[in-house]
């Protein structure tokens, strides 16, 4: 893909204003950034008392903590926010003035992507090492394994991104594109990592999660981190994350170009 | 030259669901939706040559918005060729964009929260304007628009009209050779108004810009179009001449005679009809070309203070216009 020199630069100013324009939400951020480690912490109490002093499928409780307390960054970085932010403005009309400029409109959903993300760390990173000072979870990470988990946490985060634009661009259709989300919200749930890490899945649904994109969008590079996986795994895990990837974009690049042509601009 | 606007038989129809109100509508429009088809714009052609500035008249919902919407690449249309600058808008190239812009009245792209400077640097590096010509540029529109420091103030902070200026100036800053203006005044008061008339004549004038605007007021027509085009029902009513409008389809002008003391009437031989009679003001209406020979009857048998004669206001020629009468 040829991306132009100007849209890049363009991208980059969008989201130096997005961030400066982002501080002013700074209280409401901070409260989504209370609301999303309550989720894990959850989780982690959970099957923290399950496992008790033995294990669950092999992970004791002090995994758990480093399996959740991960989730807790990870979940921040890679949540999808494009239903809330890009169908808005489709719906409303208010992509009309993006469309006037030289840069598809995609690029405005990822500058505000990124700029959330940007300014919701600086509130979870100090809550964040508040939760591991209490928690004390053991992290058997190596330096390859932060490498990998980098590699994997980009690619999630970039999947995630164009799975909520897909999802926002049916607003192009619908009035109701929430409803679909709400489905993939669920699968995510189920099948992603959130409410088990997969490996404690059972058999079939294991496979399935395997198969499926949601993993690649969360628990995939949690695994990544924690040495969870053997060489195979590791192998076969970035190999479907990144033909999801590579899925998705199509996708998005065709739902775009059906959409824009079925975009009336209501009242803008 | 080929004209830098170039629009051939365009349709835009939109098909919109629709459902009466209460709640069995609500349950029966579950199980099946009606849907209405809505002729926006229904066979429209005209072209538009370069530097002309050219008015775009019609009531509430007579398509000139979606048209302008067509010619900016923001719809796809139903049907018909459009041909902007040798580009077909809907295309959505970027070296088109970079040569037209859209500004419409209610809608902003400046951030809220933001300085207006932010919103410029942004539309900076997304077309790609050099330091150079932007630093002349947003000098430019500053000394036009009288901006002031109103580009420092958060946005949010900004009167509708300084808005409005600042919005202009965002629009032109990649210096666009075509101007879609719709309603660029809505909403302003008079004086904001006259201010950004001048400023599209001054912009017109000053770099050759063509510039397609509709507008509900009168007054921007007037004062910014020497040609206007008309459209109702996503029709084309009239294309040419302001004057011509007013010739074709006022037929009468309206005389106005100061009388120097009260005294009977003459007779007008059916060619006139008294409008008025207000103390010693009379107004008299009569057919266009009855106009000459009522005037010389009036000033031969009337002791007349000051007399005028007049085309009747652009209001009412366009309102006769849109409810069909007329030739």
């Amino acid at each position: 893909m040829i991306v132009r020199r100007t849209t890049l630069a363009g991208a980059l100013a969008l989201t130096r204003a997005e961030i400066a324009d982002m501080f002013q939400y700074r209280t409401q951020l901070f409260i989504y950034a209370l609301w999303s480690v309550i989720g894990p912490i959850v989780y982690l109490a959970v099957w923290g008392s399950i496992a008790g002093d033995g294990d669950v499928g092999g992970l004791r409780q002090s995994d758990f903590a480093a399996y959740y307390l991960t989730f807790m960054l990870v979940t921040q970085l890679t949540v999808a926010i494009e239903i809330y932010t890009f169908g808005p403005m489709i719906q409303q009309g208010e992509l009309s003035p993006h469309l006037l400029r030289p840069m598809n409109p995609v690029w405005v959903a990822a500058a505000r992507n990124i700029s959330y993300k940007s300014v919701s760390m600086l509130l979870m990173i100090p809550l964040w090492f508040g939760f591991v000072f209490i928690l004390r979870p053991e992290f058997s990470v190596t330096v390859g394994s932060v490498a990998l988990f980098v590699a994997a946490l980009m690619l999630a985060a970039l999947l995630s991104f164009l799975v909520g634009t897909t999802f926002a661009l049916l607003a192009f259709w619908t009035t109701r594109s929430y409803s679909f989300w709400e489905i993939w919200v669920w699968l995510t749930f189920l099948l992603g990592g959130q409410v088990a890490p997969v490996e404690l899945l059972p058999g079939f649904v294991q496979n399935l999660a395997t198969a499926l994109p949601m993993r690649y969008t969360l628990g995939f590079p949690i695994e990544v981190l924690l040495n969870r996986l053997d060489a195979g795994q590791l192998a076969l895990g970035f190999a479907l994350q990144i033909l999801w990837l590579a899925a998705a974009a199509l996708t998005v690049r065709a739902v775009w170009r059906a959409g824009i042509r079925q975009y009336s601009a209501v009242g803008a | 030259m080929p004209p830098d606007v170039s629009v051939r038989d365009l349709v835009k129809h939109y098909v919109v669901p629709e459902r009466a109100g209460g709640l069995r509508a609500s349950f029966r429009s579950v199980l099946r939706r009606k849907h209405r088809l809505v002729r926006a714009v229904d066979g429209i052609s005209f072209q538009v040559d370069r530097g002309e500035v050219v008015g775009f008249l019609g009531p509430n919902g007579a398509g000139k918005t979606t048209a302008l919407k067509v010619l900016s690449g923001l719809l796809h249309p139903t049907d018909g060729e459009v041909d902007v600058l040798g580009f077909t808008p809907w295309d959505r190239r970027a070296e088109y964009l970079s040569r037209i812009t859209l500004i419409m009245g209610q809608r902003q792209q400046l951030f809220w929260d933001l300085p207006a400077a932010d919103s410029f640097l942004v539309n900076k590096a997304v077309f790609g304007i050099d330091d150079a010509v932007y630093t002349r540029t947003v000098d430019l529109l500053t000394e036009l628009l009288d901006l002031g420091d109103l580009l420092t103030k958060p946005v949010r902070q900004l009167s509708l009209g300084e808005r409005m200026k600042v919005e202009l100036a965002a629009g032109l800053l990649h210096g666009p050779r075509v101007l879609f203006l719709d309603e660029p005044t809505i909403g302003l008061d008079v004086t904001m108004q006259q201010r950004i008339r001048e400023f599209v004549t001054a912009y017109n004038a000053e770099t050759g810009a063509t510039v397609l605007l509709t507008s509900h007021y009168m007054a921007d027509v007037k004062a910014l179009a020497r040609r206007v085009i008309v459209i109702d029902k996503g029709q084309l009513l009239y294309d040419g001449a302001l004057d011509g409008l007013v010739r074709r389809y006022a037929p009468h002008k309206t005389i106005t005679v100061h009388l120097e003391r009260e005294t009977d009437l003459p007779d007008l031989n059916g060619q006139a009809e008294i409008l008025s009679v207000e103390g010693l003001q009379v107004t008299v209406r009569a057919g266009k070309d009855d106009a000459p020979e009522v005037t010389g009857r009036l000033l031969t048998q009337l002791p007349i203070a000051d007399l005028s004669v007049e085309d009747p206001p652009l209001e009412e020629v366009i309102d006769q216009v849109f409810r069909g009468e007329g030739p």
